[in-house]
């Protein structure tokens, strides 16, 4: 069209036919025809080749957006779970550490517990070394008690002793008085007595002697026991602290893994959930390409009609229609293609950089 | 109860995207692929929002708008139109057909969710 009517394609009005027309030349109007006619073949041509590679371009487009559509929702999901993991992780680290209704953070929570835990330890050694030093001075004790009854047992055997002398004496009386016949009776009688309570003094020291004895026994045995505590709390109880300690640093330690783990895990969710925002906004691309294909189609579809309108005016010149009348069809037919073509609208934005957005 | 949204778009994948913004943000989303899909299914629906497309094949959505701002139930409910046409002309046909406002294709969803907070 634009060689047949170069000087009014660009202002969309084609030129009056001239009201004398000077007679035209059979050869040259025959080469125009043909050149007509070869413009018209190749547009045909060239719409034919045109318009079923788009087509394919548009499936191929839509195929690969419903592809990325899938990929994309399937990459949600597993972002929603892995955010959902993360939260069930900090959520029961608070909860085991703090309970539920506590506000405090989690990491405060930690933190008041290892200082709890080092507090009881701490209590619980002083509580030891007092314990200890008791232990000491019942020992110290227990050593007083076994002088004391060792002291008592000697104390005992000198009133044995004692009381073999006075058994001795009380024999030695009773030979006098039997010397004295009459006049040493009563003497005699006393002398029986004591012998009696000499015996008694004798059993009674025995008896005392084997309590004593006994006891004593018994605080030895005291003494190895209350000894053996002694030199074992404390170590125990220091070991136990050392042992504590490490185990609430190692807790520490694997709480600042966790924590900064579970960090991390919410930092790439952030960053995912960024860069879906972007593909979401990427994936408009298919209904943006589609709208311009469909357009390239259409203005396919006038290039086809153009081309018709060509061969058109062949035919009816060469059923020996009057020129003027084939010459005034093709523009009317070339005027409404173009009239058509004035609606058509093609997608504005050249980049995928999201629109702006006007609110009335 | 939640907020239920209407979008009308003859683009699946524009549908997709949408609804996938949309109900990441905890809204119903109910979906139609033009104008006289949109109309029926809006019709009976207690709708918070619509966004709606423009060029869509049987009908448009600058006449959806206005067939819907015939409806009572629809008269005061916001409508957005999502579309690539930019121009201001085209603007100002979605205006009077009563539209709420205008977002120009492509969205972003942080931006998109930001204009339906606003005129929810």
């Amino acid at each position: 069209m634009s060689r047949w009517f170069s000087s009014s394609a660009a202002t969309g009005s084609l030129p009056e036919p001239d009201p004398e027309p000077s007679q035209p030349d059979p050869g040259l109007r025959r080469t125009l025809l043909l050149l007509a006619t070869r413009e018209a073949s190749m547009l045909e041509g060239q719409v034919n080749f045109l318009t079923p590679e788009l087509l394919q371009v548009d499936s191929l487009v839509r195929e690969a957006a419903g592809t990325l559509e899938d990929a994309l929702k399937t990459l949600n999901r597993s972002v929603t779970q892995q955010h959902l993991l993360a939260s069930e992780i900090q959520a029961a680290q608070r909860n085991s550490l703090e309970g539920e209704e506590s506000e405090t953070t989690a990491s405060g929570g930690f933190d008041a517990m290892s200082s709890s835990i080092m507090g009881t330890i701490d209590g619980f050694v002083s509580h030891m070394t007092e314990i200890s030093k008791s232990t000491t001075q019942l020992v110290e004790q227990v050593e007083d008690i076994r002088e004391r009854s060792t002291r008592m047992e000697n104390m005992l055997e000198e009133l044995s002793e004692i009381a073999g002398r006075t058994h001795l004496l009380s024999l030695n009386a009773s030979i006098e008085a039997a010397h004295a016949r009459q006049f040493g009776a009563g003497f005699a009688v006393v002398a029986g007595e004591v012998s009696k309570l000499a015996d008694r003094s004798t059993a009674l020291s025995k008896t005392i002697q084997e309590q004593v004895s006994g006891t004593r026994q018994a605080l030895e045995r005291t003494d190895a026991h209350v000894q053996d505590i002694a030199s074992k709390d404390m170590n125990v109880a220091l070991q136990s602290k050392n042992e504590s300690e490490r185990l609430v640093q190692a807790l520490q330690m694997s709480n600042w893994i966790v924590r900064d783990l579970v960090s991390q895990l919410e930092e790439n969710a952030r960053n995912i959930a960024t860069q879906v925002g972007h593909v979401v906004r990427s994936l408009q691309f298919e209904d943006l390409v589609h709208q311009t294909l469909m357009a390239c189609l259409k203005e396919l579809g006038n290039l086809m009609e153009q081309a018709q309108a060509w061969r058109m005016l062949e035919d009816r010149l060469a059923k020996g229609e009057a020129e003027a009348l084939a010459l005034a069809s093709l523009e009317a037919t070339l005027r409404e293609i173009e009239a058509n073509r004035t609606q058509f609208r093609a997608v504005k934005s050249g980049s995928l950089a999201a629109g702006e957005v006007d609110l009335f | 109860m939640g907020h239920c949204i209407l979008t009308v778009d003859d683009s699946s994948t524009m549908r997709q995207m949408i609804t996938f913004t949309l109900k990441g943000a905890g809204f119903d989303v109910l979906e139609a692929g033009d104008g006289v899909e949109g109309l029926e299914v809006a019709k009976g629906k207690k709708l918070s929002l619509i966004i709606t497309d423009v060029n869509m094949p049987r009908m448009d959505g600058i006449t959806l708008v206005q067939r819907l701002r015939a409806l009572p139930e629809f008269k005061f409910t916001p409508i957005l139109v999502l579309t690539t046409e930019s121009d201001a002309a085209m603007k100002q046909k979605g205006k009077e057909a009563g539209a709420t406002g205008w977002i120009v294709k492509p969205f972003s969803p942080e931006k998109l969710l930001d204009v339906v907070n606003k005129v929810l």
